[in-house]
């Protein structure tokens, strides 16, 4: 019953999502010669849509119901949860497993596309055609969630109890880590529809870049929370003292991310200076397909991966419908070539253009490097019959160089001025910084830091802090000279009044903030492992530790072993206890949890390693010692209040928006 | 900064681009170049790593003797044995299979001092970069342990199928 009433939401779903397409489509197609007929058929359009949102909801609390009533009648249900499983864990399970999850993608996608459609007085000219876009990737996924990655489907007999969750996706993190990953995955396909939708219509000026810049931010910022709450799940579950290991599943989130990235600087570009206009929407298809090709890698198991779900014989599908929208969107890019010429040249290498110019050659220069390295088996064994794959270190090597400028151009763009500055005004304003950025670093160097490497990123990080940090001062400073209000009234007027340009400037912040962490973590983290008895004492660096013996006790559903072992200073102070420790699940698989002394200086990260060998008076204990690992945190927080500063609805933009839309329905005469 | 907006876009239209085109260009061709450079470059250091299962790995195993490579393969349970050599070395051995119902061709694995993961277990598939070791063993390099969820987890039938 349960499972037939699911079934039956997504299926309609799915024909209301069709009707959506025949709908617009058949409101374009009698546009010209009747209004009033194709009006009602785009209303009728717009209203299915809004329908698919509440039914895939209904779906998914279908879902939940039957995952808490334990209905292993429903294959999904047997495969993702138990008896025994904690109920807020029973509903999570709606995204642990491959259908629920793409069941989740959908009702966001809907969710995201009813509530662009819900501001119908937005854009009366592009509906039609975004209507018409988004109800494509609808469809598709639709169509993979109703037939083969049905999360309804009735299990082949009723089993006494599930398989459950992995027990490393029973953390807090790695529950809110897909949804955000979800989250700005589709969201991505709005800013997409309507830039296809521009293209449909021809109506090229930046009319579709306002109207999803806030939806790009807002996909941007959730690909963010994911990458980042992704990062610190590893760093907190998997044990190996790291956050980021360049795996296909993490570098496929990475590469829109980029690409997202690079489309935020560049659309100012068209919006102040009419340039690059072409490029703009080559960067959110671009956006928009690796988001396929995204969910693609993680669906289908097609390169070798430590995250991704099983293998599933979905992929042709997916690259039968990722072809589909690349030659679609191609056709109406190539259509529209001559309409999207910039309306400006470049006047100047020195000016805030060509520093966003640089800024996206060194982006997508990194996409693509990710891109190549990522799909390096597949094309390896296309063109000479062998797999190979690349390590973490060609990819921190190819890359680093060019993460490395992207910092100094943060410094540096904001000193440029539109059209053209001059070289005398740059050097004067960035001398002080470089030389203060200079002393620091030969400061670390008598201190004792030798790797070049590092030093150079140090160099690099605070010279462009110090850059940004200066453009607040001086700003706040000509508001306290001119209305001689104060310094922190000052600073709040700078986020009220320009809040695209501050919080942007505060999320270029955070990144250096993140930066100066990895460079900590990338050259300096040392480890050691080591076997105890009861008693003995081992070294690493700065810390001695003590074991003090291991206890085993049960909580719930898990036995644990847990290691009790304190930690000394140079001097031989105890700085705290640790309690590094294993949960072992009823299924017999374990699961480690590490302990840490964190401070802003570094993390003295402990994990218990071998359990099984684990006796009450000996234990094998791996210690890390991650130098400035917090402030990758802390600079990944910073990051995320500025991107919602940027975000956040500005009246006056709203505004100027309602007025062209009022200007351009006069001058057609609707 | 101010913005220097000002400007009639309309007139600037009407201008001619001055003639700084190959500025333009010979800043790409450096850019493009210095990015071919660190490509190349991180290629030639860092290195590329061949990708093999258990049986093409044996069967070409004197040749890639000396050789970095990664080895995937099936993990056969029972083989799971975790030695403490000293208060400093351990040692993790398993064996991995191509064919879980089939387990002829053995692989085994060693790796010291590793962590044991903690998906290594029955019918987990393991991805092990290093190299070769005694004859007939796979040393594992540091951190080259990476294991994926065990079938039970999802699509049993597929993996079990296939395998």
């Amino acid at each position: 019953m349960f499972a037939d009433l699911g079934h039956a939401a997504i299926r309609i779903s799915l024909l209301f999502a069709i009707f959506t397409a025949v709908g617009s489509l058949i409101g374009i197609a009698v546009g010209r010669r009747d209004r009033a007929r194709a009006r009602l058929w785009i209303e009728s359009a717009r209203n299915a849509t809004l329908v698919t949102f509440p039914l895939l909801l209904i779906a998914c609390a279908i879902m939940v119901a039957a995952l808490l009533r334990n209905d292993f009648s429903i294959e999904y249900v047997r495969q993702v949860t138990t008896i025994n499983t904690p109920t807020f864990l029973k509903v999570t399970s709606l995204w642990g497993g491959q259908a629920g999850s793409l069941l989740l993608w959908n009702v966001l996608l809907a969710g995201f596309l009813a509530a662009a459609w819900l501001r119908k007085s937005d854009e009366r000219e592009l509906m039609p055609y975004a209507l018409l876009v988004g109800s494509f990737t609808q469809i598709f996924f639709l169509y993979l969630t109703s037939f083969p990655e049905d999360p309804f489907a009735r299990a082949a007999f009723v089993a006494a109890d599930g398989n459950g969750l992995s027990p490393l996706l029973r953390h807090p993190l790695m529950i809110l880590h897909p949804p955000m990953l979800y989250l700005g995955y589709t969201g991505f396909v709005v800013p997409f529809t309507f830039a296809i939708a521009a293209l449909m219509t021809g109506r090229l000026d930046d009319g579709w870049i306002r109207i999803t810049r806030r939806w790009t931010l807002a996909a941007w910022l959730f690909l963010s929370l994911g990458l980042i709450l992704g990062g610190r799940w590893a760093y907190d579950v998997l044990g190996w003292g790291g956050y980021w290991a360049w795996d296909p599943v993490e570098n496929v989130a990475f590469i829109p991310w980029l690409t997202g990235t690079a489309f935020l600087h560049s659309v100012m570009i068209q919006e102040k200076r009419g340039m690059f206009k072409m490029w703009n929407i080559v960067l959110i298809i671009a956006t928009y397909l690796l988001v396929i090709y995204g969910t693609l890698i993680v669906r289908t198991g097609l390169l070798q991966s430590v995250h991704a779900f099983a293998k599933s014989d979905i992929q042709w599908v997916f690259f039968g419908f990722m072809s589909g929208m690349l030659i679609f969107s191609t056709f109406w890019a190539t259509w529209r070539a001559s309409a999207l010429r910039s309306q400006n040249y470049l006047r100047s290498l020195l000016s805030r253009e060509a520093a966003f110019l640089f800024n996206n050659f060194i982006i997508v220069a990194i996409s693509l490097i990710v891109f190549v390295f990522t799909n390096f088996t597949l094309l390896s064994e296309f063109f000479v019959g062998q797999e190979y794959g690349v390590g973490p270190e060609t990819y921190n090597m190819a890359t680093g160089p060019l993460f490395a400028l992207l910092l100094v151009l943060m410094g540096v763009a904001p000193l440029t001025m539109w059209y053209r500055s001059s070289l005398r005004s740059l050097g004067r304003q960035s001398l002080w910084p470089a030389l203060v950025a200079l002393v620091i670093v030969l400061g670390l160097l008598v201190w004792g830091i030798r790797s070049w490497g590092a030093l150079v990123g140090f160099w690099i990080v605070i010279f462009s802090v110090i850059l940004t940090l200066l453009e607040f001062v001086r700003a706040a400073r000509a508001r306290v000279r001119r209305s001689g209000e104060g310094w922190l009234s000052a600073l709040r007027q700078l986020f009220v009044r320009n809040q695209r340009r501050y919080g942007g400037y505060l999320i270029h912040l955070g990144v250096l903030v993140m930066a100066f962490g990895i460079i900590g973590t990338e050259f300096f983290q040392v480890d050691r492992q080591v076997f105890l008895n009861i008693g003995d004492r081992a070294t690493l660096n700065n810390y001695t530790i003590e074991f003090r013996g291991t206890r085993f006790y049960q909580e719930l559903d898990v036995s644990v072993a847990e290691a009790e072992v304190l930690v000394y200073d140079q001097s031989g102070r105890l700085l705290t206890t640790l309690y590094p420790h294993t949960n072992i699940f009823q299924d017999g698989q374990g699961m480690t949890i590490p302990d840490a002394r964190s401070n802003l200086i570094e993390d003295f990260y402990m994990i218990l390693v071998n359990w099984e060998g684990v006796s009450e008076t000996g234990a094998t204990i791996r210690m890390y010692l991650n130098p400035l690992i917090n402030w990758v945190w802390l600079g990944g927080l910073v990051f995320i209040v500025g991107t919602l500063i940027a975000a956040w609805p500005d009246p006056l933009d709203e505004k100027i928006a309602a007025a062209e839309q009022k200007r351009f329905s006069l001058a057609i005469g609707d | 900064m101010t913005d220097s907006t000002w400007t009639n876009e309309n007139d600037l239209m009407l201008n001619k681009p001055p003639q700084r085109i190959w500025q333009i260009v010979a800043v790409v061709v450096v850019l493009v170049a210095t990015i071919s450079f660190v490509l190349y470059n991180a290629l030639q250091s860092g290195g590329t790593q061949l990708y093999l299962t258990v049986n093409e790995y044996m069967a070409d195993e004197a040749r890639l003797a000396t050789r970095d490579v990664r080895v995937s393969g099936w993990v056969v349970g029972e083989t799971i044995e975790y030695t403490q050599i000293s208060a400093d070395q351990s040692r993790l051995e398993f064996d991995i299979v191509d064919d879980l119902q089939n387990p002829t061709r053995r692989l085994h694995i060693v790796a010291y001092n590793e962590p044991k993961p903690d998906l290594l277990q029955n019918q987990a598939q393991a991805l092990v970069e290093g190299r070769a070791g005694e004859p007939g063993t796979f040393v594992a390099n540091k951190d080259g342990l990476l294991l994926k969820c065990p079938t039970r987890y999802e699509g049993e039938e597929t993996i079990l199928n296939e395998g």
